[in-house]
């Protein structure tokens, strides 16, 4: 039984003026959706100051940023496959293979870095294309097919790398990691800007419209004009290209070809995403909530750290975390629909229905 | 929890005008629209109670309110005294049964699986498929006993579907059991079955709740009807006292006078259809609709006409032949081809096949415009609120705003939703498949009149329909479709009711 369960700020009236004019700008209301997780954060970044001194200092601050860096742009490519009602586990793997191709191919094969940047991309972008073929073509679930290119790409860079980091990394990547702009971190503003462009492109584009249409509905999608298979695969060519440029940001953080770094992020990633609000059955959500649930996982790994929590109750904390931060937006959405409601009657009760 | 294994024979004495179901004072608002205002509603053992209304009267918030899912604003269910708590598994616990427009079974489980859905009784501690069986046998006994218990509920036609459902109901002895819509999916024999097995269910001295647009239904089964319009009572009235004139006042609030095409001219052809086939669906099909022109498609469920439409508008592959708008061939296999060559189609699930309903009545409205709404690769947002804004004032849309989610809105509007998309890309050629299916009067004659305005306008409409009546009073020319096949092609004077039912049973 499915009910209509809709979030009160796209059910409510329009209000005439100022707002009214902004909403049809940007997106403002998914903005808003987000406040309740903004909210937990600013807490959490309160009660964090209070206890631990080094919380709230620059240096510490722009660490977590820089870490959460790396997440959130592979979370930018995981937020369009799961708009789709897909999911893409092979990401972490992707991210891998760039990273060992951007450091090997330059090491082993003496090509120029350059090259090698867009070799590693090129790579993210033909996994992402298998894995929207498999799906698409070959009707394999997406939990499977990306199960299976994470496998092999896995597989693929332990035999390129050896099994081994590989340095020193090419001039560009230190560049990049020391590079700053009006005194903030380069990747943080790359990051921001990928996010930009993303929400952007889905908010609107045409390609963006039609990702929330096959998500939300395929057959209606496909019978109003959109060419949903194509729209999955390039879902997925998206997710590998950003995991791809991830592996970038991951070498110049770890200053190797890393080829042994995030074990299991694909499943960090997508937990972030979703306490970001996008839904896990498609159609639902944005990339400003999905940068606040990456926001909000980096300083719950962050606050483990600097509280000393011992090194295997850290995941039992973040596990924890992510379970409240879900429980306690299902919670606001509830009561926010209740507020509505609320005010609806009191607005209906003052003026007689109209008889049409 | 005890569970009766038989429905307990009342006496009929006693089961006469009992009140069963009582709701007073009902008041149920969703953020936008006031859905129930101050409703009373009761139910009386061994009484059918029809309710009627248009689509957004209320009438499905009354009937999910009943079921549990919803809880009212203000106001008080209960069920021979009990109080109703907003819970579905409360519902059942006092003996509510509702019967959904979709069968509500899980597929993969066998009928006696679903019959004791969450009963399942156990022996030690242990699942009993025996006493399963038993129990399930003498639920289908009452209801179907042609059905297996150990076939899979997946397996069953619709009908059966639903005869396992109300067969669940009684194995949990239910006091009330609304029905809603139950006929849309069954055959006239399937129609016959269940109207025998709700008499039986009557003279046991349950309470029934129906809810159906077919107003001859309301008159076969109903003995009561309680009308409601735009979220109020109208009134509750013994069928004797109505007929079917007077059952409409009361639901639209106003008379509605049968709409019936005029002459127009027509001009060049528009939509080319030659030797079309498709392998055990369609076979040899050639005909054409011109500029204008309204043309009928008529025949009984499963004679291809739906396929047809979806060969048409390259929702699915055809084997040979050709289709051509306005001389042009159109590549099969292709909605987007189909579309951008000028066809649009108004499917017949409008839930299923056209709306997305997560999204918004203006992101709805133009899902198939957005190649003209994008310049520079950006959706310009201010044409496509100016184009919502001017479909949901055109067609009378009733929704919050434009920005409300398609969801919310009742069937009709809903319809009008994905009428508003194509009206706004203006096609050439617009093929309906049973436009006013599951909609209510009121909307009805407002789409029949959409219609035969657009042809005017010159659009050539290829209207698909189940519905006789509307058939014969907006089609110039009829087509009758038999096993894939056009069996007649008849004028606007040589169509009558007669004629196409021979046509399509025998032609």
């Amino acid at each position: 039984m499915t009910l209509e369960n809709p979030t009160m700020t796209q059910r409510a009236p329009t209000q005439p003026g100022g707002l009214a004019a902004l909403r049809g700008k940007i997106s403002f209301i998914d903005l808003m959706q987000s406040a309740g997780l903004m909210a937990v954060i600013l807490l959490g970044c309160a009660v964090m100051s209070f206890l631990s001194p080094v919380f709230a200092t620059v240096r510490n601050i722009e660490n977590v940023l820089q870490s959460a860096t790396i997440i959130a742009v592979v979370a930018i490519g995981q937020t369009f496959v799961i708009l789709v009602a897909g999911i893409d586990l092979s990401v972490a793997s992707v991210l891998v293979l760039s990273s060992v191709l951007s450091v090997g191919l330059v090491q082993f094969q003496g090509w120029p870095p350059e090259l090698a940047i867009l070799a590693a991309l090129v790579a993210g972008l033909v996994i992402g294309l298998v894995n929207g073929l498999a799906v698409t073509k070959l009707k394999i679930p997406a939990l499977i097919a990306t199960l299976a290119t994470m496998t092999i790409a896995r597989g693929l860079a332990y035999i390129y790398s050896g099994g081994t980091n590989i340095a020193p990394v090419p001039r560009i990547f230190v560049d990049l990691q020391a590079s700053r702009i009006f005194g903030v971190p380069g990747v943080i503003v790359l990051t921001l800007a990928l996010a930009l462009i993303a929400q952007i492109v889905l908010s609107r584009t045409q390609f963006g419209r039609s990702v929330y249409a096959t998500g939300g509905n395929p057959l209606a999608a496909r019978l109003a004009g959109i060419k949903t298979e194509r729209v999955i695969i390039a879902t997925f060519m998206i997710s590998g290209l950003m995991a791809a440029i991830a592996g970038l940001l991951i070498t110049a953080r770890f200053e190797a070809g890393a080829a042994t770094a995030a074990q299991g992020m694909e499943l960090a990633v997508i937990a972030a995403v979703v306490i970001g609000g996008v839904s896990l059955f498609g159609g639902e959500g944005n990339m400003g909530g999905m940068l606040l649930g990456v926001l909000l996982l980096g300083l719950v790994q962050n606050a483990v750290n600097l509280l000393n929590v011992p090194p295997n109750w850290d995941s039992v904390v973040s596990g924890l975390v992510i379970a409240a931060a879900a429980a306690l937006d299902v919670y606001r959405r509830n009561y926010l629909e209740a507020g509505m409601r609320k005010k609806v009657i009191a607005a209906k009760a003052s003026k007689p229905a109209k008889q049409p | 929890m005890s569970v009766a294994e038989v429905l307990r024979p009342d006496e009929p004495a006693a089961a006469e005008c009992r009140q069963v179901l009582v709701a007073q004072g009902i008041t149920k608002s969703f953020p936008g629209v006031l859905a129930l205002d101050n409703v009373d509603f009761d139910v009386r053992s061994g009484e059918v109670t029809a309710l009627l209304g248009e689509n957004g009267a209320g009438k499905s918030t009354l009937i999910k309110m009943i079921a549990g899912f919803y809880s009212p604003d203000r106001g008080d269910i209960s069920v021979d005294g009990v109080p109703l708590h907003a819970d579905p598994a409360s519902a059942h616990r006092i003996g509510v049964a509702t019967i959904h427009q979709d069968a509500h079974l899980v597929p993969a489980m066998s009928v006696a699986e679903n019959i004791m859905l969450g009963r399942w009784p156990t022996r030690y501690g242990w699942l009993s498929v025996g006493r399963q069986r038993q129990r399930a046998l003498a639920a289908l006994a009452k209801v179907a006993p042609h059905l297996n218990p150990s076939t899979p509920a997946g397996r069953l036609s619709p009908a059966d579907q639903q005869l396992v459902e109300i067969a669940r109901a009684i194995s949990e002895d239910s006091k009330v059991l609304v029905m809603d819509e139950p006929t849309t999916s069954l055959s006239p024999p399937e129609i016959d079955r269940l109207f025998g097995v709700v008499d039986d269910l009557k003279a046991k001295g349950l309470g029934i709740v129906f809810v159906s647009h077919w107003l001859e239904e309301v008159f076969r089964i109903a003995d009561r009807v309680t009308v409601l319009r735009d979220g109020r009572l109208v009134g509750t009235r013994p069928i004797a006292e109505l007929d079917h004139d007077k059952v409409i006042r009361m639901m639209v609030g106003r008379e509605v006078r049968d709409t019936v095409a005029d002459t127009r001219p027509i001009g060049d052809v528009v939509l080319s259809v030659s030797n079309l086939s498709r392998a055990n669906v369609l076979s040899d099909i050639s005909f054409e609709v011109r500029a204008g022109e309204i043309v009928g498609m008529s025949g009984l469920v499963g004679a291809g006409r739906s396929e047809l439409a979806a060969c048409i508008f390259g929702i699915d592959p055809y084997d040979g032949g050709s289709v051509t708008i306005a001389g042009e061939a159109i590549a099969p296999n292709d909605p987007k081809a189909a579309i951008e060559a000028g066809i649009g189609l108004v499917p017949e699930d409008r839930r299923k096949q056209a709306l997305v309903s997560l999204l918004s009545v203006r992101t709805n409205v133009t899902l198939s415009l957005l190649d003209r709404l994008t310049s520079w690769g950006l959706l310009s947002t201010t044409r496509e609120e100016e184009i919502a804004e001017r479909q949901i004032r055109a067609l009378a849309i009733k929704t919050p705003s434009s920005k409300t989610r398609v969801s919310t809105l009742s069937g009709g509007n809903q319809q009008k939703v994905v009428l508003a998309r194509w009206l706004a890309r203006r096609p050439k050629l617009l093929i309906l498949d049973e436009p006013t299916k599951g909609i209510d009067v009121g909307a009805k004659s407002e789409i029949s009149e959409l219609v035969i305005r657009l042809a005017r306008e010159g659009m050539a409409i290829l209207l698909i329909s189940s519905e006789l009546p509307e058939i014969l009073a907006l089609s110039d020319r009829v087509l009758v479709m038999r096993s894939g096949r056009i069996s007649a092609s008849l004028s606007r004077e040589q169509a009558t009711s007669e004629t196409i039912m021979s046509y399509a049973t025998t032609g």
